[in-house]
């Protein structure tokens, strides 16, 4: 359990990085905007406290929003699915899998459910932070036309990378 | 009593999320306002210092560029040095310098972070309060507007980008003379939409897009794009007219303050304007 901790906070501060350094720099026409650190709430354990995971998923988006200049953007809306989580987890695992200690991720769950369970939660964090950042009705085609790009992107990226992972640890 | 807390205690998941929803809710609302909350101007030194060391390696892969661009602005000011005209009739007369008095200097910056994929765009430089900079400052980079200053703390700024849905720069269209605004749509980056320009007016593709002067952030005549398209729009007295921006947001990395040496001359008078509306 301890050293599940600590893998969770050394995660915490790469995936900070990461979105900062290189997510938040990806370039392709404008359009896709990858929020990566999201992999950091789709793989925090099942058997988290709530109240932790609401404030670490908080406390994530806050310091990506202190980065980007979008204060209580990413904060917002990273809190709202951690909110989720626990609702879009149990939808779609049986109850006994996550009372086991069983953690998030492609070894347990199998690639087509992970890639579901992540894809609902990057789609929802997507669809809010780009709604709240532009707030306008009159733009919502392009913000759906941005959401759908750019939650393609991030659910990609959040799946390879979980894929790279668990491969190494295989060996 | 007891039940009350036995109530909260139960629901606590969603007391406590409905707490930090409500401070990154404030928070927004309060970098909302123009001006910026005390709290983000500090800790923009620390995240200024952490940003300018990430840029100090970056900025070398773009060197040959920047020199590039810097070259072809020396040649261009070199063009405009005086020494470049050949006097042609002895009786002009002499400028002097008691009837041009400066109204602007620049302050150069770099460029530490930048963004152009977001709906609303911010900008750090590495110029702060030391070296002269203030809130509502106008900044340019070689080729047209990057933005304008909105938070300064000792050593950096941020800057609101052109590309922000606050954004709104008064500008004017060289061949006609008739002056609109500039806006962002935040579809493309390389497109700005210029409004309020009448449908009598003829407005041709390629037409050059000037700053107007009419504000005290900027002075007049810095380019800032042409006219890619122009439509009237039907029942309605102006065009629909997309400007191509010559900055490439993408590539910023020397940037221009535009420091008003007259600014407080002008806010006296507008504060005396607004006062009697």
């Amino acid at each position: 359990m301890n050293n599940e901790i600590i893998k969770n906070i050394v995660r915490f501060i790469l995936l900070l990085i990461a979105q900062i350094f290189v997510f938040n720099k990806i370039n392709l026409g404008g359009y896709f905007n990858p929020y990566v650190y999201l992999m950091f709430i789709v793989l925090l354990p099942f058997e988290t406290p709530r109240w932790l995971l609401l404030l670490s998923s908080f406390s994530l988006g806050f310091l990506v929003d202190i980065f980007t200049g979008s204060l209580g953007m990413n904060a917002a809306t990273a809190t709202f699915v951690a909110f989720l989580r626990p609702s879009i987890s149990s939808l779609l695992l049986p109850k006994r899998d996550k009372d086991s200690g069983i953690l998030p991720g492609i070894n347990f769950m199998g690639l087509p459910t992970f890639t579901l369970y992540t894809a609902l939660i990057v789609f929802i964090h997507h669809f809010l932070l780009f709604f709240l950042e532009s707030f306008r009705l009159s733009e919502l085609g392009n913000i759906i036309f941005r959401v759908i790009l750019s939650s393609f992107l991030t659910t990609l990226l959040i799946v390879i990378l979980e894929m790279i992972f668990t491969s190494t640890k295989k060996r | 009593m007891r039940s009350l807390i036995m109530f909260l205690w139960k629901q606590r998941f969603f007391l406590v999320f409905l707490i930090l929803e409500i401070i990154s809710i404030l928070l927004i609302v309060s970098n909302n306002s123009y001006q910026r909350s005390k709290f983000i101007s500090a800790s923009n030194g620390f995240t200024g210092n952490i940003l300018s060391f990430y840029d100090n390696y970056i900025s070398y892969f773009n060197l040959k560029e920047v020199n590039n661009q810097l070259v072809e602005e020396n040649v261009r000011l070199r063009n405009e040095l005086k020494s470049s005209y050949l006097k042609l009739d002895s009786t002009t007369g002499e400028v002097f310098d008691s009837i041009y008095f400066q109204h602007y200097k620049y302050i150069s910056g770099k460029v530490i972070s930048n963004s152009f994929q977001k709906r609303n765009n911010y900008l750090i430089l590495s110029k702060g309060r030391k070296q002269g900079v203030y809130n509502e400052m106008g900044v340019l980079s070689q080729n047209g507007i990057l933005g304008i200053v909105n938070s300064v703390s000792d050593n950096f700024c941020s800057v609101i980008s052109m590309l922000h849905s606050k954004t709104a720069v008064d500008a004017k269209v060289v061949r006609s003379g008739y002056t609109g605004t500039i806006t962002w749509d935040g579809k493309n980056y390389r497109i700005g939409q210029l409004e309020n320009i009448p449908s009598h007016v003829e407005v041709h593709v390629g037409d050059s897009v000037i700053t107007s002067g009419n504000s005290s952030i900027f002075p007049e005549g810095i380019l800032l794009g042409k006219v890619l398209t122009a439509k009237k729009q039907s029942g309605k007295g102006f065009y629909d007219i997309q400007i191509l921006f010559y900055v490439d947001y993408n590539k910023t990395e020397n940037a221009y303050l535009i420091y008003n040496l007259m600014k407080k001359e002008e806010d006296k008078i507008m504060e005396g304007v607004e006062n009697e509306q």
